[in-house]
């Protein structure tokens, strides 16, 4: 082979191991995923050819839509708080805040920490009557008393806002304040030079030059709020009823609780694709904001 | 006073103000995890007292159970799944985040999409494919099974981090040592594996991270054969009651790699989380 005919194979020897083991552990077992819900299951076993039969039940199943409800409900509470509260702290830490060296690595601990150590962590704060919380906070103010705010219908779920509220915001905050630190500096003199107000030079220089990020911050929330599992499955398992239980909980008693293998891989197959269409849009989100950093 | 000490009075006043308002925050950040530290040495006499008490005396009684009852071996098998999982992944990654960023490939754009939706992907999803396909070649509560689970999110993770470090490298040392005449096998080993060194380190560290805390594949296709730390968790909450000291105890082992990756690696955290739209 001629050194030409080298080079041009050169990158593909270098990709191939790395694409054909994402296309063994992604591709084919999504391939395999919708070849089952296109088929009737009794249990794992594979039976004749149903079309769309599965898909029909699990759009007319009221279970289903209360799942993508309680999920869409979840994520539009808790995005735009993590955003407002963290883009809040971002300015807050950009204001010359002393002993940022110790502040900074404690914010991060929430955010790095195994979701189902914070699940944990809440279940103690958050346990009935000896709770922390639940003593300190939620009894005080007569919101509950005796009870784990977890067991309650009306209030379980926003018992999971707060904690990916704690959990995210940081996040958001230190993600928002990174892109603050590398702002350049000439505009910000400019502005100053001009007489401008706080409030001006935040809406006309740091909105503009920080909404690239902002696009990708918010659309990264948006998509881990939509997947959380690991939480809700210790705290309330879904419960209580079905008060809790978003999509992710869902499929997951559709195939350890019910052996429904169809419900399962149908609703597999159409989060599937609309992770794909979150991942689509995200690829420009960051291709946008990596051209304009 | 002078104008400008009064400004300059208020300026600090400012900076206190601030500074005590993101120290709440972190306070607020790590007082559940103080709490559960106390809770680990507890007595359970007094676990449940209201109000919930500060200052006892504090018992091992947690950690011998926590010892007598084979959690060793649930860290043992998280040190082993996250770190060969860390290991393949950065074996396997490394030359194909290169190749992405260096070579005017046909479709690249498709290549680094499926990268990232794979890293998006949600597990659940994923994981009832696995389980079934598992069952069928014998692969369920295996470690292998795991550690080629856990490539789903890492190897794609890394990939696209890597590819991101990779973009930043001059090209012009590679373009040298290429005119000097060294083939481009040589050239990767030489040149660029030791520039792309703490990229390679910071990303194999939050590869290890993500394996480390994984939750939902272990649980459901690690089995009792291979229970990792995270799943330990869920086993202490029984139907006889919930064992809330050696809960605390096994919370608090699984967030020491953490902590230290959050006070030793910090620049790097935030470019990790978002997947490279922040430089660290």
């Amino acid at each position: 082979m001629s050194a030409r005919g080298r080079d041009r194979w050169f990158p593909w020897v270098l990709l191939a191991p790395a694409m054909t083991i994402l296309v063994v552990v992604a591709l084919v077992p999504f391939v395999y995923t919708v070849y089952l819900s296109l088929h009737e299951m009794q249990y794992a076993r594979v039976g004749a050819w149903a079309g769309v039969a599965n898909y029909r039940a699990l759009l007319g199943s009221g279970r289903f839509w209360h799942s993508v409800a309680i999920s869409a409900l979840f994520v539009a509470i808790t995005v735009p708080l993590q955003f407002g509260l963290g883009l809040a702290g971002a300015l807050i830490l950009n204001q010359g805040v002393r002993l940022r060296s110790v502040i900074v690595p404690l914010l991060f601990v929430p955010t790095m920490m195994a979701p189902i150590v914070v699940g944990l962590l809440w279940k103690i704060m958050l346990a009935g009557s000896w709770g922390l919380v639940s003593y300190n906070v939620l009894e005080r103010f007569g919101i509950l008393t005796d009870t784990s705010v977890l067991a309650s219908p009306a209030l379980a779920l926003y018992a999971l806002v707060f904690i990916d509220v704690w959990q995210w915001t940081p996040f958001v905050l230190l993600a928002l304040f990174a892109g603050l630190q590398s702002l350049p500096v000439a505009p910000y003199r400019a502005a100053q030079v001009d007489g401008a107000t706080a409030l001006q030079t935040f809406r006309r220089l740091t909105l503009p030059l920080l909404a690239p990020l902002m696009a990708v911050i918010v659309l990264l929330r948006i998509i881990d709020a939509f997947k959380v599992f690991d939480t809700i499955f210790l705290l309330t398992g879904g419960g209580p009823g079905t008060a809790t239980e978003s999509v992710s909980l869902f499929t997951y008693k559709m195939v350890f609780d019910f052996w429904n293998l169809g419900a399962a891989t149908a609703t597999a197959v159409v989060v599937w694709i609309m992770f794909f269409a979150f991942s689509n849009v995200f690829y420009q989100l960051l291709k946008r904001a990596l051209r304009t950093s | 006073m002078t104008p400008s000490g009064v400004a300059e009075r208020a300026a600090r006043r400012r900076a206190w103000l601030f500074t005590g308002l993101a120290a709440l925050w972190a306070l607020a950040a790590v007082l559940p995890v103080i709490w559960m530290a106390l809770m680990m040495f507890k007595p359970e006499a007094i676990m449940f007292e209201r109000p919930p008490v500060w200052v006892f005396t504090p018992t091992l009684a947690h950690v011998d159970y926590v010892l007598a009852h084979g959690f060793v071996w649930n860290l043992v098998t998280s040190l082993l799944v996250a770190g060969a999982s860390t290991v393949l992944v950065v074996v396997v990654g490394t030359p194909a985040a290169y190749a992405l960023a260096r070579f005017p490939l046909a479709r690249r754009d498709d290549l680094l999409l499926f990268v990232l939706a794979t890293r998006m992907a949600p597990p659940v999803a994923l994981a009832i494919p696995f389980y079934l396909i598992y069952a069928k070649v014998g692969l369920l509560d295996s470690y292998l099974g795991l550690v080629i689970a856990y490539l789903t999110f890492n190897l794609s993770f890394y990939i696209w981090m890597l590819w991101s470090f990779c973009r930043e490298l001059p090209v012009e040392l590679e373009e040298a040592a290429r005119a000097d005449g060294y083939p481009r096998g040589q050239v990767l080993l030489r040149v660029v594996l030791p520039l792309l060194r703490p990229g390679i380190i910071a990303t194999a560290v939050l590869c290890f991270i993500f394996a480390w805390n994984e939750f939902l594949y272990a649980f459901m296709l690690g089995g009792k054969a291979v229970e990792t730390l995270p799943v330990a968790v869920p086993k202490l909450i029984t139907s006889q009651g919930v064992k809330w000291g050696e809960l605390s105890l096994v919370g608090i082992v699984a967030l020491v790699p953490v902590l230290a990756v959050v006070f030793f690696l910090q620049r790097h955290i935030v470019r990790g989380l978002t997947m490279g739209a922040v430089k660290g």
